[in-house]
């Protein structure tokens, strides 16, 4: 795969993301694949935060640790950033009168680093105008120097800017032609090569995972929308509420979380479909209501957008440490569902799939996300509309079968597979209790010893017989250069197993080496016959999480007794970058 | 898929019946308020199958499963929201929401506090027996003071909280007072509430003759007196205020305070504005490629 990648950094509110979107935007549209990365740190103003690029020859879901262009608006990336630099790299700083030190300077010789100082302060000053647009000054150096025409970037402020009038288009205008002045003068001939792009994904959408999933959850029939902020959740509550004139969603700022999920749950008794998420501390407060739903078999949806850390640990950094959490977390033995996205395919995608499994088999399903797919941009093929199914599985709705339920119908435990009827409040009906304390079939409470293992092994049932029905972990193999999906690879050398958003670091590593990646998106429970029989083909098992514990891998190991060969884990809160990931790959591999 | 068409309009309080043995204690409050509230719904025409009713958990949450209706029996202190999603999914559904004085002014008052001020269309009975009686009598924070209870064998260290001091303080649009031995003004009550257009506090004055000593029913026989019988306004705040606040010779009961012009939650909805169906209605799967186009 041949890539580049260009970072910006600065302190947060200095206009890094105006930058990093507008210049993402722009080689969008003009079909290069790329792939967007940010970090940034739990505060509003300063600290240190970054905008990354990543462009490639084919479809990238991941980002290098190395850059081939580095801009940094303010001195702290020169301190911090240099390392990054590639050979033959370009950096570009704003800082007047900044001193490099020897090191830095040996540093650039060896690798041929090309400094510019943008005079951005000078450059205002002379034009007369405020420091927000220095931002398009940026994008316009950044867009030259990338060796495009620098109109790609007026088209995109007349867009952008266009409804605050002539006036603030034509400044920002003036400004684009001085980058562009800038770059011929400073820079001459000197430019990124970039990999060549493909007109076919012009048409592309260009999202982050949050607004994939919030499309997705839209998409599903989510009519009710209940959260509480918590990073990296929230994107996903502005995208979905900024947009609520448009679908008529009912959207509430929750007190709590506890009152977002308890919102939910009430909304699904009643037979909408509605949507929560948080992260883990928020989940820890939600999921008493997710053990009320095991018991009452009231379908319920919600996202747990994973960081790093236990307590508030690293608030806006990426991992994965929180799925064994959802898979056994909260009291009491109930079944649910544990699955995860990984990029905005299934970001989109899954979100009908949830709800579906959630209301087919009448048990809490959570969806883990993480910072790293919640805040990445990606290069999305549009969606198609006709793919996804409504699936209510056992809900009743026709007034002829209304008239035949009897209240115990609604937990009868003599279902073969645990699920039983469900019907709506307000249908014409025998009523039933949805009762948290152990119950019979009606719903009465019934504190006898028979029936509790009577209604228990009912509940448990829905695990086996969902678990019966649920996609096998999906495997992919690499054929000249490029990864592709393959239902039953055959000559495996190396098998890599993960989950989540490690994928997308993991395939583009795989095209430097010969090896099949089986990736699980349905986590609890967990099918294991696919592993089992890949595994025994296999010469050497590698497993990737971004956790302490290895948690898929010791799940696995439960379910099956297997251990795999290796794991590479990373818990530092960074994603896996694929520079790094290739490396520890070939060198377990060989 | 619309439910309920519209409400059955007849209904009689033996289709609430349930054959489940009641396990309250004799004397409890309970049986008074379940009574009220059954023929609240019967006297609205109300059938079990056209409402959804919410119980907390403690011993009036035993009524879950004492009367019929579409009934949730959910968590400790988190009646309200949960009362309030369902209300949200489906504003065509009547809600009533059941909660004792340990869950809405312990465990969950901050969702009585959000309750009140979100405005949420629904119906919230406060079974107000000033402890916790299904643990066996411990203190709440509605327990008066020198009083004996299990675990404060000294009586509270805390203050004793004032709830309608406290509710009035949220801007509520309906607050109610009332008590368990007087079936019929429950019932007034609480038809009133279930008609009312936004959040209805109903704060029931419970008689708990195992662990409540204090407010006894005796007690309360003695000290409550329906405000309508000496002509108060409920739409007159300051008076409601002053009544239900000084409770030091009399306990005021019946409607303290209604006010039917302030929009409920689902009113303030912009999104929601003109619209006639409802959520649970609108669940499909849905086109979303107008929104979509936006990131291309």
């Amino acid at each position: 795969m041949n890539r580049v990648s260009i970072k910006i950094t600065g302190a947060q509110g200095q206009g890094i993301n105006s930058v990093g979107e507008m210049v993402a935007k722009g080689l969008k549209r003009a079909g290069y694949h790329l792939f967007g990365y940010r970090e940034y740190m739990s505060l509003i103003k300063g600290g240190h935060s970054s905008y990354q690029l990543d462009i490639a020859d084919s479809h990238i879901e991941s980002s290098e640790t190395k850059v081939d262009l580095l801009v940094c608006l303010n001195y702290i990336g020169l301190k911090r950033d240099l390392q990054d630099l590639k050979d033959g790299a370009i950096l570009i700083h704003l800082i007047p009168g900044w001193k490099f030190s020897d090191d830095d300077k040996k540093l650039f010789e060896e690798r041929k680093v090309t400094v510019l100082y943008l005079p951005m302060e000078k450059i205002l000053k002379e034009m007369g105008s405020r420091p927000i647009v220095g931002n398009v000054l940026v994008t316009a150096v950044v867009w030259c120097l990338l060796g495009r025409d620098v109109n790609n970037v007026k088209d995109m402020i007349k867009e952008q800017f266009g409804h605050k009038g002539e006036k603030i288009v034509e400044l920002n205008y003036k400004f684009v032609d001085r980058g562009k002045q800038y770059k011929d003068e400073e820079a001459g001939e000197l430019e990124i090569t970039l990999p060549a792009p493909d007109a076919k994904r012009k048409d592309d959408l260009l999202l982050t995972g949050s607004e994939a999933m919030g499309l997705g959850a839209i998409h599903a029939g989510v009519r009710m929308y209940c959260g509480y902020p918590m990073t990296p959740s929230s994107p996903l509550l502005k995208y979905i509420a900024d947009n609520q004139n448009e679908t008529g969603m009912v959207i509430k700022q929750a007190e709590d979380e506890i009152t977002a999920m308890q919102m939910v749950s009430g909304a699904m008794f009643a037979g909408a479909r509605a949507l929560t998420a948080t992260s883990g501390g928020g989940y820890d407060l939600m999921s008493e209501t997710l053990s009320l739903n095991g018991i009452t078999e009231n379908p319920s949806v919600m996202v747990l957008a994973m960081r790093q850390g236990p307590s508030t640990g690293l608030p806006t950094w990426s991992g994965q440490g929180d799925m064994l959490l959802a898979c056994f977390g909260s009291h009491g033995e109930y079944p649910r569902l544990v699955m995860s996205v990984s990029d905005t395919e299934d970001c989109f995608s899954l979100m009908p799939e949830a709800f579906n499994y959630a209301e087919e088999y009448q048990l809490p399903v959570t969806v883990l996300t993480d910072k790293h797919v919640a805040e990445g941009l990606y290069m999305q093929p549009q969606y198609n509309m006709k793919k996804a199914e409504m699936r209510r599985g056992k809900l009743i709705t026709a007034q002829k079968e209304l008239d035949k339920l009897k209240s115990s119908d609604r937990y009868d435990p003599s279902v073969e597979d645990g699920v039983s009827p469900r019907w709506l409040p307000g249908s014409k009906a025998a009523t039933y209790c949805a009762q948290g304390d152990e119950h019979d079939a009606e719903g009465n409470v019934d504190e006898t010893g028979p029936n509790a293992v009577l209604q228990m092994d009912k509940r448990m049932r829905k695990m086996e017989s969902m678990k019966q029905n649920l996609p096998e972990p999906v495997s992919f193999v690499v054929e000249s250069g490029k990864w592709k999906e393959e239902r039953d690879p055959k000559d495996i050398d190396l098998l890599v197993v993960s989950w989540g958003s490690n994928k997308g670091a993991i395939l583009d590593s795989l095209c430097e080496l010969s090896a099949c990646y089986l990736h699980y998106s349905y986590l609890w429970p967990l099918k294991t016959e696919k592993l089992m029989a890949l595994a025994s083909k296999a010469k050497k098992t590698i497993f990737v999480e971004a956790t302490h514990q290895a948690q898929l891998a010791k799940l696995i190991k439960m379910e099956t007794g297997f251990d795999f060969d290796h794991q590479i884990l990373k818990y530092d809160g960074r994603p896996f970058f694929v520079d790094e990931l290739s490396s520890q790959l070939l060198a377990l591999s060989s | 898929m619309s439910i309920p068409l519209h409400i059955s309009g007849n209904s009689s309080v033996h289709d609430f019946y349930c054959a489940t043995e009641c396990t309250w204690c004799d004397g409890c409050g309970d049986y008074g308020i379940m009574a009220a509230a059954k023929r609240a719904m019967v006297e609205l025409g109300i059938a079990p199958h056209d409402v959804c009713l919410a119980f907390d958990i403690g011993c009036h949450g035993n009524m879950s499963d004492k009367m019929l209706g579409y009934r949730f029996h959910g968590l400790h202190g988190r009646v309200l929201p949960l009362a309030a999603g369902m209300k949200l999914a489906n504003p065509k559904l009547p809600v009533i929401a059941f909660g004792g004085d340990g869950a809405s002014f312990s465990e969950g008052v901050n969702h009585l506090v959000h309750s009140i001020r979100s405005h949420y269309p629904i119906t919230f009975i406060l079974h107000n027996n000033a402890n916790y009686g299904l643990t066996t009598g411990q203190a709440s924070s509605l327990t008066w003071q020198n009083q004996p209870m299990n675990t404060s064998p000294n009586g509270i260290p805390e203050d004793t909280m004032r709830p309608m001091e406290f509710v009035f303080s949220l801007g509520p649009t309906f607050v109610a007072r009332t008590w368990s031995g007087d079936i019929k003004q429950m019932t007034r009550v609480m038809k009133a509430a279930i008609q009312h257009r936004g959040f209805a506090f109903v704060d029931v004055l419970q008689a708990c003759p195992t662990y409540n000593k204090f407010a006894s029913h005796q007690w309360l026989l003695e000290k409550c007196y329906d405000v309508s019988d000496e002509g108060h306004d409920p739409s007159d705040l300051e008076a409601a205020k002053k009544i239900a606040f000084d409770t030091s010779e009399r306990v005021s009961c019946g409607i303290l305070y209604q006010t039917e012009d302030v929009p409920h939650f689902i009113e303030r909805l912009v999104p929601r504005k003109d619209v006639k169906t409802t959520p649970v209605e609108e669940t499909k799967i849905t086109d979303v490629s107008a929104l979509m186009k936006r990131f291309v």
